[in-house]
């Protein structure tokens, strides 16, 4: 019974129907949940006791930076399931991801800077968690690259899965490493609010922020899969019915 | 109203930021879609031209 | 040219009527040994190709006080990152080669087909390569620290660091090295994926170099550093062979 439903899953026609009709499903959400955050962020929450209005940042900052580490590892979860039950849906998922993730990674960065550039006085500093981003871009880049050097899609599809999965085991690592590198020299932060606590004037829109972005990377998941699926597949019968317009 | 342009004098930092988010936001929508489009067409493509190949 | 092919004849061998996988003709480890026997021997062959690394090392050292400053009091709290970034570099160079001529004169086809152990094989093919680079560079470390203006005290420290550092950028190196191995011209890929996994290696290397300059204690970071250094000795030869099957099929 679990094996049925894990094959209906994996097989191409019919994750493309239901990609397609998901999608409205998780991007109106997202486009609402986004607009209120923004709102709520903008307007509606009061400015912080240390960096007034210039934390709000934070609203477009946090969320880019946990679509950065949240798409690797669905990109990772997804190349490794791909990988040991040689499933073509998954490494369509592992490809989708590599775009989105690598291009919020890139927001986090510069909004991070940003952020920190009148609290530190310039435009960079090697703060831990920029620091952890700029490794985790440059992880996004080689997954393309090295997906982007074979002409043939399954190994392309085979090779970059091997790459994630050694990548998502070093990110913790990295991470850690960068952390403790950073405490022993002591380089200021900036990414920490006045505010002992968040009030929830400040966390709602946060969350919602939060939430609304990990909906639209659902819904710009469905759309891309729904396209690698398409370019995978071979055989004409579904396919035909499928595009029928 | 300007009080809020002003974001406490950091309207410098504090617009950018969001305008660039919200830009890749909206690329993301776009690409994602131009991608989906372009599959398609392609596997037209392959329909009409190849038939059933393997 | 008689002596390699007395060593491929044994190699044949002891591959030859080798049963399926799990049901060698050798066992894992003389395989392994007589491959590395074999890698270091054809290294041997092309002396010129053996200093380059190293020639590598010497002059990317170099490069330092002569953009920086020729003052020791400058150079000295910079030795560790110069060292160890300019070790990082020699290990990349060295890694295109550590599956490229296997593979493309079938040698690694017949590795993986022989029914011996694939991943035993290419961690002795890795171990080669750390003999030939990594176990160099941490001899000629201290020799750069000191031209940074490092104490003569700190040499065992440098030694140590490197030693241990180079044998995990060895691992980490073999991955790339297979996830490219029959792709053209893949030095430029091969660095974009290998470096940010070495970037631990890098900081924690870093910092036990720097106290053992500093003449403080330094066995924390180096136990990190053997900490990676085993991590990758059991991870990274199972993503190699997973990367080179892919390749060859």
């Amino acid at each position: 019974m679990a094996w049925t439903w894990f094959h209906r899953f994996a097989s191409p026609p019919h994750v493309y129907r239901v990609a397609g009709r998901l999608t409205p499903w998780l991007a109106w959400p997202a486009a609402a949940l986004i607009v209120a955050g923004l709102i709520g962020g903008l307007v509606l929450a009061p400015p912080d006791y240390q960096q007034g209005d210039g934390y709000r940042i934070l609203y477009v900052h946090a969320p880019s930076a946990w679509m950065s580490l949240m798409v690797y590892t669905t990109m990772a979860v997804a190349a490794g399931i791909g990988l040991i039950w040689r499933m073509k849906v998954a490494h369509a998922v592992a490809a989708s991801c590599a775009p989105i993730g690598a291009s919020f990674t890139l927001a986090a960065l510069v909004t991070g800077s940003l952020w920190g550039a009148p609290m530190w006085g310039t435009y960079w500093q090697w703060d831990p968690r920029l620091t952890s981003e700029l490794i985790l871009l440059f992880l996004y880049l080689g997954y393309m690259g090295l997906r982007s050097a074979f002409d043939d899609v399954q190994r392309a599809d085979r090779v970059s899965a091997v790459l994630a999965v050694v990548g998502i085991v070093n990110v913790p690592i990295i991470h850690y490493s960068v952390i403790w590198w950073n405490s022993l020299h002591q380089a200021p932060s900036v990414m920490r609010l006045g505010e002992p606590t968040m009030p929830p004037s400040m966390l709602v829109p946060l969350l919602m922020m939060l939430l609304g972005f990990t909906l639209l990377f659902g819904a710009l998941l469905m759309v891309r899969v729904r396209g690698e699926v398409l370019s995978r597949e071979r055989t004409a019968s579904w396919i035909r019915e499928a595009l029928r317009p | 109203m300007t009080a809020f342009f002003d974001m406490g004098g950091y309207a410098a930092y504090v617009w950018p930021a969001y305008a660039l988010t919200l830009t890749v936001v909206v690329l993301n929508v776009v690409w994602a879609r131009e991608a989906l489009k372009r599959s398609r067409k392609e596997a037209l493509r392959r329909l009409t031209m190849g038939g059933s190949e393997s | 040219m008689s002596e390699s092919g007395a060593m491929r004849t044994a190699l044949n061998s002891a591959f030859d009527g080798a049963g399926a996988p799990g049901n060698p003709a050798v066992p894992a480890l003389s395989a392994a040994r007589l491959v590395l026997a074999r890698d270091l021997k054809l290294a041997f062959r092309k002396r010129s190709q053996l200093i380059q690394p190293l020639a590598f090392f010497a002059i990317v050292t170099t490069l330092f006080p002569l953009g920086v400053s020729p003052e020791l009091p400058v150079l000295r709290p910079m030795a560790p990152g110069v060292v160890w970034a300019a070790a990082l570099l020699s290990s990349l160079l060295a890694l295109e080669l550590l599956f490229r001529e296997d593979a493309q004169d079938g040698t690694l086809e017949q590795y993986a087909v022989s029914g011996c152990s694939l991943t035993w094989l290419l961690a002795a093919k890795t171990a080669a390569h750390w003999l030939l680079t990594g176990l160099p560079l941490a001899v000629m470390a201290p020799l750069a620290g000191i031209a940074l203006g490092a104490p003569g005290a700190a040499m065992p420290g440098i030694v140590a660091s490197v030693a241990v550092g180079t044998v995990a950028l060895s691992l980490i190196g073999s991955i790339g090295a297979a996830l490219t191995v029959s792709i053209r011209r893949s030095g430029a890929l091969l660095s974009l994926l290998t470096l940010p996994l070495d970037i631990p290696v890098l900081i924690f290397g870093a910092r036990a170099t720097e106290l053992a300059i500093g003449g403080q204690a330094y066995r924390a970071p180096l136990e990190l550093l053997g900490a990676l250094a085993v991590l990758g000795l059991t991870l990274a030869p199972l993503a190699a062979t997973a990367a080179v099957r892919i390749n060859l099929e």
